[in-house]
């Protein structure tokens, strides 16, 4: 019971500290946690921000989709064969560190400022962990169970499917994860950049124009959409690979 | 791995990335992308090669520098010392776990104009984002390397009489420093996007201005120079990290 509502009481105890801070502070640009949650219901309640919130959520989920389906192959291609692994490994390298969302302005530069760019940019964002954890996961498998597929007869697709997918699927629902914030993250970056829709637009406009409990009302919302995604993907998780839970919840014994 | 089989797949490696630059080059010289929105390569690496020597460039890689190296050493220390204090002790546990579970998946780009109204527009706003972004994995990496010492590791140090104290610095550090590592690898990575794209929203400095500076006045050029420089950082500190690493390392199996 504890475990269920502690996260609740996190929740709660972090808008508590929010409260006393900004109580503290007495700063204009920071309104109590209170104010913040007030306004929460007109952000909500206005038809245009929740048609701006449905068009981010449809880009995440399209770029986020693609991602996966195209990530998850890859990586444990790379992750089985050394060629294919050494053929891409420097490519993936020199394209990790380049944040995704800077390519916002130049692929606006070819693409517009429509779905289109937005949706690439949070594709690129995703697809590098999910081909990161896929890769790292297709390489831990176990040579003696590929062996063993082997010797009953399965081709090498069927070993990847039957063997090499479900024994590497903790990793790759890791990277899932991962991914799946960094959607977010994307997403709002690359609606901050292109100003034309969605939450990321409100938040940022809102900032510009000094309405800042509206600022906060959306960061509050935002950090909810991220909690309550992580929280749905995490019992997905969890019912998929349940049979490799790691037991670390004991705490060490020493003290 | 022989000598020759790096330098092949070395090459193997090349041959992307080559490919990528001469799908480039060929967009240009058929003319299907206009040089103004896609300059040729060549244009792009002997700017890139003049910025380097100047400056005032210089002093925009040395902005973004500080603030990621400030805020990813944050991160670092805080996250290994919660990481360590949650795996050890079941209080410390039961309130970071759910404070962690509601603040990691959040994005944390959202709360950028939540730290711009509090501390301003100068380095702090900068290096307090890379580290809430850079905290998490870092934090989570260390919890789960710290849990999973072995008991038996632990059992032995204390049947050879050493204190509790030491046993946390003598055993349960070393035998975690592999996840630890590669957390710091992946708040690294982190470090880099986010700087780069705090620097985007408000900056007066440092390689992410000079992205937008250059998108805002059409250059097309400058506005790669940044980009393949941030992948360059983001490499060489990887790299760097890369070394710390197997110094770290040197008495483990495989690392």
């Amino acid at each position: 019971m504890i475990r269920r509502i502690a996260p609740l009481l996190a929740c709660l105890g972090l808008l508590v500290a929010w409260q006393l801070a900004s109580l503290a502070l007495k700063n204009d640009s920071f309104p109590t946690a209170l104010e913040a949650i007030r306004a929460i219901p007109a952000v909500l309640g206005d038809k245009d921000s929740l048609v701006n919130f449905g068009a981010s959520l449809r880009r995440m989920a399209i770029g986020f989709a693609a991602a996966v389906v195209i990530s998850i192959p890859l990586g444990l291609l790379m992750g089985r064969s050394r060629a294919v692994a050494s053929f891409f490994n420097p490519l993936l390298m020199v394209i990790y560190p380049v944040p995704k969302a800077a390519l916002m302005p130049i692929i606006m530069l070819w693409l517009g400022v429509g779905d289109l760019s937005k949706t690439l940019v949070i594709f690129l964002g995703v697809s590098l962990p999910v081909i990161y954890h896929s890769f790292e996961g297709a390489k831990a498998v176990e040579e003696k169970m590929l062996w063993s597929g082997a010797a009953m007869g399965l081709s090498a697709v069927q070993r990847l499917v039957r063997i090499v997918l479900p024994a590497a699927l903790p990793e790759i629902l890791t990277g899932c994860r991962t991914g799946l914030v960094l959607a977010l993250i994307t997403m709002i970056t690359s609606e901050m950049i292109a100003r034309q829709s969605g939450a990321g637009n409100i938040l940022f406009n809102a900032l510009d124009m000094g309405q800042y409990d509206t600022v906060f009302a959306m960061i509050i919302i935002v950090g909810a959409m991220g909690i309550v995604l992580d929280a749905l993907f995490e019992r997905l998780r969890a019912r998929l690979v349940r049979w490799s839970e790691p037991q670390f919840d004991i705490p060490l014994s020493f003290s | 791995m022989n000598g020759r089989a790096i330098t092949s797949d070395l090459l193997l490696g090349m041959i992307p990335i080559v490919l990528l630059v001469a799908l480039w080059q060929a967009l240009v010289s058929f003319g299907y992308a206009p040089v103004t929105l896609l300059p040729p390569p060549g244009q792009v690496f002997s700017r890139m090669a003049q910025q380097l020597l100047s400056t005032t460039f210089q002093q925009e890689i040395a902005a973004t520098l500080f603030r990621l190296f400030a805020g990813f050493s944050i991160a670092t220390v805080l996250g290994v010392t919660i990481g360590l204090a949650a795996a050890v002790n079941p209080a410390v546990n039961a309130v970071v776990r759910p404070i962690v579970r509601v603040l990691a998946p959040l994005p944390k780009v959202a709360l950028y104009p939540a730290l711009l109204l509090l501390v301003g527009f100068g380095h702090q706003s900068k290096i307090l984002l890379v580290t809430f972004d850079a905290l998490f994995p870092i934090l989570l990496a260390t919890y789960y390397g710290a849990s999973t010492v072995e008991q038996k590791l632990i059992w032995s140090a204390m049947a050879a009489g050493t204190p509790p104290r030491e046993i946390l610095f003598k055993v349960v550090l070393p035998a975690a420093a592999p996840s630890i590592l590669t957390g710091c690898r992946i708040g690294l990575v982190i470090s880099c996007i986010v700087v780069f794209l705090a620097e985007m929203i408000t900056s007066t400095d440092g390689l992410g201005h000079a992205l937008v500076t250059a998108a805002r006045t059409f250059q097309a050029v400058d506005m790669f120079v940044p980009l393949i420089t941030i992948s360059l950082v983001g490499l060489i500190l990887n790299g760097l990290l890369e070394l710390v690493r197997s110094y770290l390392l040197r008495g483990f199996p495989e690392a």
